[in-house]
């Protein structure tokens, strides 16, 4: 494993303990999700891989390497992205991009090179030389751009596509896949449970600071023991009486989520089908679980603060 | 070493586009704070003999130089700290030095027309007549040095909030208690004892020595007193910036 954290304990004063014991691995190639709500300790975590923070035991191996001994190795193994964004007021994206590509070690004409297929594949040619006030969408994407552009043999991105708009997040998925499929071991830490799912290999789920679950998508959404999700958008705001083979996972306001099992969904779709004709829903999707039903079992079931 | 010199050479660049819209007001701003000191002191004091116009014509330009550390640098790295480019410098490859020494050099610079245009100011101001030596050059570059570095070191190991304020104090402390725009005895002794071992009064002779030609005894001492505590603000620097928590 190109990151192997062991048992990794981070208290901070004042009694807060972020992380808990949390043992992740990531290979490289490989895209590995790590999934949980705010104050998680997620960001903790990627800190001490940085060498930003010093646990308080527990072990962070780069390609073999201590680097909780050795941060200074950790600045030179890992491109990072962090969950704000990139300081980069007063300069135009092409040259932030371009000075933290020669910081990490990148040629004049490669860093440049690659800048630009990046900074095209994000269709952001048109204000790549402007200093100006870039919006939150694309100062994030600079920020990606800046970890990506010499790549590290761990990158880590902190909430890569928050503010960042729908088409352009589409092919940052892509560019991020293409990092590890060039041989990175991307750390990948997201809220956006969805997109992740297409985009990782394997993911582990945090919630108050302790590993929850660990596995690929497929591996998790199996063990969650139903493979199919019920979503119902309420006529009202009372929840009516489900069938007792649905099982309800959230209602929140005139939204409903319930788990169903294969052998059920004739009769789901019955009930869903003379409900809306009752008026008691307004529509309804059957589809497969998800790995936002995985995340919600699990901070459901650990009673973890979302 | 090639290394450092190639960051602090990126991160400079990084620091120049980064300020380059206001580089100019910048550069205005030490000017009139040089020019705010020679007029202003001047209020203080009704008779301006021959010595009170020498410290004032040469305090100046050190006060300019020593408000890098006490409040321009402690600032930005507050700023800095505050909007994420310090922790986001800090997961970079580069050696713990480069971000200090980029940050001095790019003020250094900013401040060299406001050093001279106070000093042109002072001497006209004054009608006095300095012996510029070419010691002039490595004693800017030492002050400038050991004020950034202090100020970086302090800056980086307080609470952001906290800088500003003690960087008022600081500045008054600098201004109104501090041998530079008055001699060494005109302070009680218990301070004058402070300031034997505070580099202030270091930087001052240092300027004022190698402007006019004076004070070679206290030139020479200035530079080593001063080279050691140099030294010692590159260590806490370094200390400060590779401090994890």
């Amino acid at each position: 494993m190109l990151l192997d954290v062991i048992e990794l304990t981070k208290t901070y004063r004042g009694g807060v303990r972020a992380n808990d014991g949390i043992t992740v691995q990531v290979a490289a190639g490989e895209v590995f999700g790590l999934l949980g709500p705010n104050g998680a300790g997620k960001t903790t975590l990627v800190h001490q891989v940085l060498g930003q923070l010093v646990p308080d035991s527990g072990s962070i191996r780069i390609d073999g390497d201590d680097v909780v001994s050795k941060p200074a190795l950790a600045r030179e193994l890992c491109s990072f992205q962090p969950q704000a964004a990139a300081p980069v007021e007063g300069l135009s994206p092409r040259q932030a991009i371009d000075i933290v590509g020669r910081i990490r070690g990148g040629s004049k004409e490669e860093v440049r090179r690659r800048g630009t297929v990046l900074l095209d594949a994000l269709d952001m040619s048109s204000i790549a030389d402007r200093p100006v006030p870039l919006s939150g969408g694309m100062a994030r994407l600079t920020g990606f751009c800046m970890a990506a552009v010499v790549p590290g043999r761990l990158v880590i991105l902190d909430e890569p596509t928050n503010d960042v708009d729908p088409l352009r997040r589409r092919a940052l998925w892509q560019l991020i896949q293409q990092l590890a499929n060039d041989g990175a071991a991307v750390l990948l830490v997201t809220h956006n449970v969805l997109e992740a799912e297409r985009c990782v290999d394997r993911l582990a789920i945090i919630g108050d600071g302790r590993l929850l679950a660990e596995g690929t998508p497929a591996s998790l959404k199996s063990n969650l023991g139903a493979p199919l999700r019920l979503e119902c958008t309420l006529e009202g705001t009372e929840t009516p009486d489900l069938p007792p083979w649905l099982t309800l996972v959230a209602a929140n306001g005139r939204r409903l989520i319930a788990h169903v099992q294969i052998s059920d969904v004739n009769a789901t779709m019955s009930w869903a089908t003379a409900a809306q004709d009752d008026r008691v829903l307004a529509e309804f999707a059957l589809t497969p679980a998800s790995l936002e039903d995985v995340y919600a079992a699990w901070i459901k079931t650990e009673g973890v603060a979302a | 070493m090639t290394e450092l010199v190639r960051s602090v050479a990126l991160l400079l660049r990084w620091n120049a586009l980064r300020l380059r819209q206001i580089t100019m007001i910048l550069l205005m701003l030490q000017v009139v704070l040089g020019v705010g000191v020679i007029y202003g002191f001047a209020f203080l004091v009704p008779h301006i003999t021959p010595t009170v116009a020498l410290f004032f014509t040469t305090g100046a330009p050190s006060v300019v130089l020593i408000m890098l550390g006490i409040n321009i640098i402690p600032q930005e790295v507050a700023q800095a700290r505050t909007n994420g480019r310090y922790l986001y410098v800090s997961a970079l490859p580069v050696p713990r030095l480069a971000p200090m020494l980029a940050e001095v050099l790019f003020w250094v610079f900013v401040q060299i027309p406001g050093t001279i245009v106070t000093l042109v100011i002072a001497i006209l101001r004054f009608h006095i007549h300095l012996h510029v030596s070419l010691l002039v050059i490595p004693a800017v570059i030492l002050v400038s040095l050991t004020t950034a570095a202090l100020g970086y070191a302090l800056a980086a190991s307080i609470p952001p909030p906290v800088t500003s304020q003690l960087a008022s104090v600081l500045g008054i402390a600098v201004m109104l208690f501090s041998p530079i725009n008055f001699p060494l005895s005109r302070l009680p002794h218990w301070l004058q004892d402070v300031h034997h071992v505070l580099p202030v009064t270091y930087m001052a002779d240092l300027i004022r020595g190698t402007l006019t030609g004076q004070y070679d005894t206290a030139r020479t001492t200035a530079f080593a007193i001063l080279g050691a505590w140099c030294v010692a603000g590159l260590v806490l620097s370094s200390r400060a910036a590779a401090r994890r928590g």
